[in-house]
């Protein structure tokens, strides 16, 4: 059986992210384009009642919109772009639009200017809109947005929307056969966030059998103590409690610290090194209940380890991405997903050693061969996350 | 007749070569930026003179009554279509496909769209990888026009690329009473190569003369041989082949490609970079040349990994399928996640069944320790009696 690392996919936060990467890397030099395919980029902010954005168009594709080369040289200048500004302002008007309640905005150019990105330089065009259809609303709630720039000329053209109203950020594509739709720009809903957040946690927690073959690893000696080089069950549940209490709030702590530096991206590991600690981590925390070295202070394997199994944590949680606007509730529903399930396995195990541990059976089978075998698949991961070769 | 038969010849040649260049050039080459990638912010140029973009023959502004003649007349939509497609292939514009697309839009929904006009929707449709919907257009134009080869052979690359090789074949078949008999040959014995016959194919292409068909067709033979020799296991020979391929045409990105990775595969890192010394404007050879930065260490590869990073992502935002075979290795050689890696090539491999799909998917799921997930891959691998030199390492892991 293997752990699995299951990569839940891209998410509109991802997508987000990509979006604001992509003014990072410009092509600074004019005559450098890259080919890739067309895009424009529509940028929208809604205020209670009004929109204040870009638009953003390739001056490649402003040319084939509506033809700016004046002297026809192939080359298209800062002034010749300046003096076809008011054409491109009224074909972006025809071709991008908004509307609230079936009633379209009003929407007014400021001065253009110019924007770097990875294919070449575009026009920027910053704008407000009013919408007419909102001042019976109490705020813009639902927008639906037409685009249909270079309809008819290019239809593998795409608009990138990226739009951010009370409750976040969200991105969009418009153009070929689907120029428009509606879209909510109220406050996403935080109930729902906080389950779907919680809900991943639990669900990570419970899947990622590592983590857990590692908190076993230090809870099984829990009813025990060590007397004179052999394992002895404890008289009463007192220290018992106490040790799963110092254990799981010092594995918890610690990876809730790299979880939480690790989302929000303040701290990086290379997956394979953290992987490989965290395979370590089972191998050393088994053999310590085999040939005890550390039998008092057990939450400190769990502190220390635990550190690393934070950024296992965190990598499920970067590939779900952090939505903007909600980043620390979502963290925290992770986060508190992932105790929920940690608890619930240590409810289920505690009882059981508990009442085991009195017996021949728990102390020379289920502690001495049971850690053996958890030490084992251990080892097997760790060669394989150690070694995989991607050559 | 002669003369018609030569023509004819050129065309099909031409439509493989435009196929296969046409499917590596979607990515679209891609500038590598003199300056250092700053974060920007819009600004105002500091000169009226400053240039902000060049135009390339055939992208300026074109004027509503030339797009309604290209509406009205077949004359003028087919040349301005073949003539963008043209300048896609020699360019790796990818604007172009789209103004392509454009002039055959009016036509391409009639009830009588012309053959013509169906066949080179169906290439641009399949260098976009929307395999169905190229098959679609490819039986219209075939049942207005049984006879046409440039249709069959379109057909039995886009089915070849999708994995079903027995229909792929049938197409191959269909193309003997109007093509040249080496094209029909190359195209079956390709697909021999495919299921269970790699070295038998090999030998009886290496015999097929091409003296006679232009540059297109002898490089599209030099590529097959070359890609033969990589599953036979031989790199040493298919650089022979590629090369000879080069030399027929040196503007082949498909073989310029193919003898990267060769290169690449047998840690030829510093040849993979000369290779590739002038094509690095151009995405997927970028991808090749960061690859072999990674295998030299030498550190120089960071910009262009964030802009094929940047690329990517906008791939992504779009909802392009094009690239997800070279996103997974992105993800698997540079970006070392072999999660998403897995991911990508698992979301390719719904889309595509080339030899190449099967090796990402594969080395993606083991890097990732999740060989299950390349179980559909392995059992089309032994269904179809795949041969392949590359996949052996990974096939009995399974």
């Amino acid at each position: 059986m293997l752990p699995l690392r299951r990569s839940t996919g891209r998410t509109a936060a991802r997508i987000h992210a990509a979006l604001a990467g992509l003014a990072a890397a410009c092509a600074c030099s004019a005559a450098a384009f890259a080919h890739i395919s067309s895009n424009g980029f529509l940028s929208a902010r809604f205020d209670d009642r009004e929109i204040h954005g870009s638009m953003e168009i390739s001056v490649r594709d402003a040319e084939l919109a509506v033809g700016i080369d004046a002297n026809h040289d192939g080359k298209i200048t800062w002034a010749e772009l300046r003096s076809a500004q008011p054409r491109l302002v009224g074909y972006l008007s025809d071709h991008v639009t908004f509307a609230v309640q079936g009633r379209r905005c009003d929407i007014t150019f400021q001065p253009m200017e110019v924007n770097d990105r990875v294919d070449g330089h575009y026009a920027w065009l910053p704008f407000t809109g009013r919408c007419p259809g909102a001042i019976d609303a109490v705020e813009i709630d639902a927008v639906e947005i037409r685009y249909t720039v270079l309809e008819g000329l290019d239809p593998s053209h795409r608009g990138l929307l990226t739009l951010t109203g009370q409750g976040g950020t969200q991105t969009g594509v418009l153009g070929g056969g689907s120029p428009q739709a509606i879209y909510s720009v109220l406050a996403p809903n935080r109930w729902q966030t906080f389950q779907d957040y919680f809900e991943a946690g639990v669900r990570h927690i419970l899947s990622g059998i590592d983590h857990l073959l590692f908190l076993l690893s230090l809870l099984l000696p829990a009813v025990l103590h060590r007397k004179s080089g052999h394992w002895e069950p404890v008289h009463e549940a007192r220290p018992a409690l106490i040790g799963v209490l110092k254990v799981v709030t010092a594995f918890t702590l610690a990876h809730s610290i790299t979880l939480t530096l690790a989302a929000l991206d303040l701290v990086r590991l290379p997956t394979r090194l953290t992987e490989s600690i965290i395979a370590a981590s089972i191998i050393v925390a088994a053999l310590n209940n085999i040939f005890p070295i550390i039998t008092e202070s057990r939450a400190r394997i769990a502190f220390g380890f635990g550190l690393l199994h934070g950024f296992g944590f965190a990598s499920v949680l970067s590939d779900m991405g952090l939505p903007p606007g909600a980043r620390l509730i979502s963290l925290l529903s992770f986060n508190l997903g992932i105790e929920a399930g940690q608890l619930s396995v240590v409810l289920l195990v505690m009882p059981l050693i508990y009442a085991l541990r009195n017996g021949l059976f728990y102390r020379r089978t289920v502690m001495p061969w049971g850690s053996a075998a958890i030490a084992a698949l251990a080892f097997v991961w760790l060669v394989q996350r150690a070694a995989f070769p991607v050559g | 007749m002669r003369k018609r038969w030569r023509e004819l010849r050129t065309a099909l040649a031409r439509g493989a070569r435009l196929l296969v260049v046409l499917s590596l050039a979607s990515t679209g080459p891609f500038a590598v930026p003199a300056a250092s990638a700053a974060a920007s912010a819009p600004y105002l140029p500091a000169s009226d003179s400053q240039v902000l973009a060049e135009i390339p023959a055939g992208a300026a502004h074109r004027s509503a009554p030339s797009l309604a003649a290209a509406a009205r007349r077949l004359d003028v939509a087919l040349p301005l279509a073949q003539f963008d497609i043209a300048r896609a292939r020699a360019t790796g514009d990818l604007r172009f496909l789209g103004y392509a697309e454009a002039a055959l839009a009016p036509w391409r929904n009639r009830t009588d769209a012309p053959p013509e006009i169906l066949v080179l929707d169906a290439t641009i449709l399949q260098s976009r990888h929307a395999f169905e919907a190229s098959l679609i257009e490819l039986d219209r134009a075939l049942t207005a026009r049984p006879g046409d080869a440039q249709g069959w052979l379109t057909r039995a690359t886009v089915l070849r690329v999708l994995g079903r090789y027995e229909e792929a074949e049938m197409s191959c078949e269909r193309l003997r009473p109007s093509a040249d008999a080496a094209i029909a040959s190359l195209c079956t014995e390709s697909l021999r190569s495919l299921t269970g016959h790699l070295s038998d194919a090999y030998e009886t292409i290496k015999l097929l003369s091409m003296q006679n068909l232009p540059a297109e067709a002898r490089a599209w033979r030099y590529s097959e041989l070359g890609e033969m020799s990589e599953r036979l296991g031989d790199g040493e020979r298919a650089g022979h082949w590629f090369r000879e391929g080069l030399e027929a045409a040196p503007d082949d990105l498909y073989i310029r490609a193919a003898y990267a990775d060769s290169l690449l595969r047998q840690g030829r890192a510093a040849e993979t970079l000369r290779l590739l010394a002038d094509y690095q404007s151009m995405e997927p050879m970028l991808l090749r040349v960061t690859i072999a930065h990674r295998q030299l260490r030498d550190g120089a590869g960071a910009l262009a990994e964030q802009q094929l990073s940047t690329a990517f992502q906008v791939e992504l935002m779009r909802g392009d399928a094009v690239h997800r075979r070279e996103q997974a290795r992105f993800l698997l050689e540079v970006d070392r996640d072999p999660p998403a890696a897995l991911s990508a090539a698992l979301d390719n491999w719904r889309i595509q069944r080339e030899p190449d799909d099967i090796l990402i998917l594969l080395r993606a799921a083991q890097a990732a320790h999740r060989s299950g997930a390349a179980a559909p891959a392995l059992e089309f691998l032994k269904r179809n009696g795949l041969e392949d030199a590359r996949l052996a390492a990974y096939r009995d892991a399974g």
